[in-house]
């Protein structure tokens, strides 16, 4: 399945990604970089007035568009075709993927250039392109750089190479692709501008993501720096642009909170460099636009979360703010999590998209410290679904040890002679692990704790009896 | 204050605090009396629920809920030296959101439930409590109460007005420091990680106190800091805030 | 033109009305949002003040900032185009040149007017040429943005492939924000009209932070850029 990464499992995923030390220390210095850059444009920028306004705004948005979807994308779908463009409404990955190879023949194409795309990650667009012997050339930076180095996956969606290094990258230019310059990013980026500049021009097909779709005129929307997206869109003769069905706006007055939430919250610039806004008016002849213009609608697993308690997870907007603010992340990241989306937003989405089976640890990989619903641009409770997949989650796999102790817990915590009990039979219990003070093994779960830190020694004296001898003496 | 004006509390002590941390809990009281409280004590009080709700069984903890509701019903001030814990007192109405009957009760538990620092400051109006402590000290923010119950302030007010007490900033202070309840020891490996980076900013700050307003946060970092052997005190805000200026109340 | 097909939209709808607990929504009324933080961002600031604001904005995406008068502009545009190395230079075929009193540099030798007629020619020149010259349509003061309504004469190609682009911003131009801007293509929209195939913001050279989080200015779009406002009222 395209959309996970590695074959291991999640514990065996997590001790690789600990190990890397050089990786953990790229992770961390880059967080603080983008935490910073983000807070600079957004609550401490105070040329935008309240910040918490626009969240309030974006989420107000989301939620309507969300809740009437059937009828935007079919606005969206009129529009677009009026002017020739052609609407797929894909019900799977492979829906997507077979349409799209069947564009490509059609066209006889033998080049394909693409911007970055996560939802064409998620469908293993690339490999089904390849499949039918097209060549297939990744022109954002990052996602260039996991490409020639044998088609590294991404470990954060809006820097899919986050967990590469100046060195690993000149390395990689130098064996794969005849580099022999420094590390330095200035030459390393020249390097991939003189390796694309041709390719841009001569492909037949250029495909791209979709930041935004504008529903009332049919628009898909970029939000890029690079200049890579535009390359793209404006040379082959045909375009396509991939799109989760989430991804849309009613008007282009909805357009504009959405791209200011998102450049500032993924990026922490005021706007991108280029928000490039394309719709299909395929009967002028232009000398450089395409001539034929593809749209492809996903589902693949999102409307699984709709009319439940995860439909505001479908109002995500890909900015990884969450990611830039998860310790978890932080640690391990994003390879250990086994999906291209990554951090508190892919451990939500990845259950919903693939399932319990595949994704059903992610959501228990959070402290549930909550950083994530507070940098989250549109407001979505992403600590809270964590905790109502844990719910989904127990109910259906859950170990009937841990069940049984939980069902315990239940009693004791709601039968205070029992409770009293455990408080006074806990010393007791206990009293042969303490040395020097301290239980630095204990059995059980336990285990798992005293593994890494000391566990407290019980109290011996009771605090109610204390409590209720001192309130006597208060009044006496 | 006059006698007749003294505010009634009553204590949520934490099941924590009870089982691990008496001494805290005692400072809880004599800090709350000497600020004119009268506290009582609900004697059915047991555990939030959080380690439940938070491993995904609701009904569970709705069962320790309920028990919470009805030993709090009578109270006029609910103080808990945990912003963990009163967070999760203002989780209840989502709890039993299917309950209507259940929801309203939880929702005047959660509207009258205060952390201990918040309650001083917010609710007394009190910021300098006459403690001193002469000490290089650094403040853990824990994220339950800076994200969930948004209170961010109350414990550096307490802690500027503590005679003789130096307070450093700490590096990162946002982040988590790996406790997470059940996470600590689901996620060990990771849990690991994060409470060594949040002992390393401590080193960093030179501080050789380490105070926090949640004993959850405190038994994880003073866990990991105890078995490497760091010369770094750790202590909950309450241990602080009951010390004495000599001739002051 | 014909219209383009679409496959599979009913019961793709259809699936997503039933999940969302209803049938399939005929009419939604936009409603009026309660939050709309972009109107207040500098909503009392005069021309002025816009002016000075897209100049700090353009300076810090890396673009310079020339200011003229309509009298001086082609002496001005003659002179960015040395700074930036001469060379050819590609021009959309605007009237606006005209208008501008920029007829001495579309007579230019080394310069190419923009001209759909001549096909892919026009591609294989913008690639040679050192420099674009285009007009912006509405400016963005908060984020030093140009924005471009391109069609076959105004050339996407024209800011895109040389290295250095120079925006023309008649100064009416300016707005608060992009709020402002996308407003106008909602109204156009709204009463049924076109709108351009290509409608651009582009605030400065490309760029990217892919490598270690480092700014490197120049990546497959222009590395420089020039904005020239112009007094024009």
């Amino acid at each position: 399945m395209p959309m996970k990464i590695g074959e291991k499992p999640f514990f065996g995923r997590v001790d690789d990604a600990l190990e890397k030390t050089f990786m953990r220390t790229a992770m961390a210095s880059a967080q603080d970089r983008l935490r910073g850059r983000k807070l600079d444009a957004t609550v401490r920028d105070e040329q935008i007035g309240d910040w918490e306004e626009w969240r309030s705004a974006g989420e107000e948005i989301r939620r309507h568009t969300l809740e009437n979807l059937d009828y935007y994308l079919n606005q969206l779908s009129e529009n677009f075709s009026r002017k020739g463009g052609h609407v797929y409404f894909a019900d799977t990955a492979e829906d997507a993927t077979r349409y799209i190879q069947e564009v490509a023949k059609k066209k006889n194409a033998k080049k394909v250039t693409k911007a970055k795309s996560m939802v064409t990650e998620e469908i293993g667009l690339n490999e089904a392109l390849e499949e039918i012997g097209c060549q297939v050339f990744e022109t954002d930076l990052a996602e260039y750089i996991l490409q020639i180095d044998d088609h590294d996956r991404p470990s954060h969606i809006v820097v899919p190479s986050l967990h590469k290094n100046k060195e690993q990258i000149r390395d990689t230019f130098r064996d794969k692709a005849g580099y022999t310059g420094t590390e330095e990013p200035r030459e390393l980026t020249a390097f991939a501008r003189s390796q694309l500049r041709e390719v841009f021009l001569e492909a037949d097909i250029g495909i791209t993501g979709c930041n935004f779709a504008v529903a009332e005129s049919g628009t898909i929307s970029l939000v890029t720096n690079e200049g890579n997206a535009n390359m793209v869109t404006t040379y082959p003769d045909t375009q396509i642009s991939v799109m989760g069905m989430e991804r849309l706006v009613p008007t282009w007055e909805e357009l504009d909170v959405m791209v200011n939430l998102l450049s500032r919250s993924a990026v922490g610039q005021k706007i991108t460099t280029y928000v490039t806004n394309l719709t299909p008016q395929l009967e002028e002849n232009s000398v450089d636009a395409p001539k034929e213009f593809h749209l492809v609608i996903l589902d693949a697993g999102r409307s699984n979360a709709l009319g439940t308690e995860f439909q505001s997870a479908l109002h995500c907007i890909r900015c990884a703010a969450c990611v830039n603010v998860c310790p978890v992340y932080r640690h391990i990241g994003g390879h250990a999590y086994g999906s291209i989306y990554q951090g508190p937003i892919g451990a939500v989405l990845s259950p919903i998209l693939g399932g319990y089976d595949e994704y059903g640890e992610l959501p228990f990989a959070s402290s549930l410290c909550a950083a994530c619903s507070e940098a989250c641009p549109v407001r979505i409770p992403l600590h809270e679904q964590l905790i109502r997949h844990r719910e989904n989650y127990v109910a259906q796999k859950g170990k009937m040890s841990e069940k049984l102790a939980m069902k315990a817990f239940g009693i004791g915590a709601s039968t205070p002679s029992l409770f009293q009990g455990a408080v006074k039979g806990l010393p007791a219990i206990m009293k042969p692990l303490v040395k020097d003070d301290g239980i630095s093994s204990g059995p059980g779960p336990m285990k798992l704790w005293t593994a890494v830190r000391e566990f407290p020694v019980p109290e011996k004296n009771n605090f109610r009896s204390w409590f209720k001898s001192h309130k006597q003496e208060g009044e006496s | 204050m006059e006698e007749w004006m003294e505010m009634k509390v009553s204590l949520f002590i934490t099941c924590l605090a009870e089982m691990f941390y008496q001494d805290v809990a005692k400072d809880v009281v004599e800090v709350l009396e000497r600020l004119g409280c009268d506290v009582d004590f609900p004697r059915g009080q047991i555990c939030c629920g959080q380690p439940a709700y938070n491993s995904g069984y609701r009904k569970d903890a709705q069962k320790a809920a309920r028990q919470m509701i009805r030993s709090f019903e009578h109270s006029e001030f609910i103080v808990t030296p945990s912003g963990s814990c009163a967070a999760m007192f203002k989780e209840y109405p989502e709890l039993f959101k299917e309950e209507p009957e259940w929801r309203k009760r939880a929702e005047a538990l959660a509207n009258k439930t205060y952390e201990f620092t918040q309650f001083i400051v917010n609710v007394l109006h009190i910021e300098d409590v006459g403690a001193v402590y002469p000490a290089s000290a650094t403040y853990h923010t824990s994220c339950h109460m800076i994200r969930l119950l948004k209170e961010t302030d109350a414990p550096f007010r307490l802690l500027k007005n503590v005679k003789g007490l130096e307070l450093l900033p700490l590096e990162n202070s946002y982040d988590c420091c790996g406790f997470g309840g059940t996470f600590a020891v689901k996620m060990a490996p990771i849990s690991e990680q994060m409470v060594d980076e949040k002992i390393r900013h401590v080193e960093a700050s030179a501080a050789t106190l380490l105070i926090a307003a949640d004993n959850g946060c405190l038994m994880n970092i003073k866990g990991r800091i105890d078995r490497k052997g760091k010369p770094i005190e750790v202590k909950h805000i309450a241990q602080i805030l009951n010390t004495r200026v000599e001739g002051r109340k | 033109m014909a219209e383009g097909i679409v496959h599979n939209k009913d019961a793709f709808l259809n699936r997503i009305a039933s999940k969302l607990g209803r049938e399939r929504t005929e009419a939604v009324v936009l409603p009026k949002w309660k939050h709309q933080p972009q109107w207040e961002v500098f909503k009392n600031d005069g021309a002025d003040d816009l002016l000075g604001t897209f100049r700090k904005s353009s300076m810090a995406k890396s673009a310079l900032v020339i200011q003229t008068e309509r009298a001086n502009l082609a002496a001005t545009v003659k002179e960015a185009i040395e700074k930036y190395g001469g060379g050819l230079v590609v021009t959309t075929k605007d009237r606006r040149f005209a208008e501008y009193g920029l007829e001495s540099l579309l007579a230019d030798s080394k310069t190419h007017v923009w001209d759909a007629g001549l096909g892919k020619r026009n591609i294989e020149i913008a690639k040679q040429a050192n420099i674009g010259v285009i007009f912006s349509d509405i400016s963005l003061a908060e984020s030093g943005t140009i924005v471009q309504f391109n069609d076959k004469d105004i050339a996407r190609s024209v800011s895109l492939l040389p290295v250095t682009y120079i925006a023309i911003v008649p100064q009416s131009t300016l707005v608060p924000r992009m709020t402002q801007a996308t407003q106008m293509v909602h109204q156009a929209a709204a009463e049924g009209k076109d709108i351009s195939t290509c409608i651009n913001f582009i605030s400065g050279p490309s760029n990217s932070a892919d490598i270690e989080m480092d700014i490197v200015i120049g990546v497959h779009g222009p590395v420089e850029a020039v904005h020239i406002v112009v007094a024009d009222k």
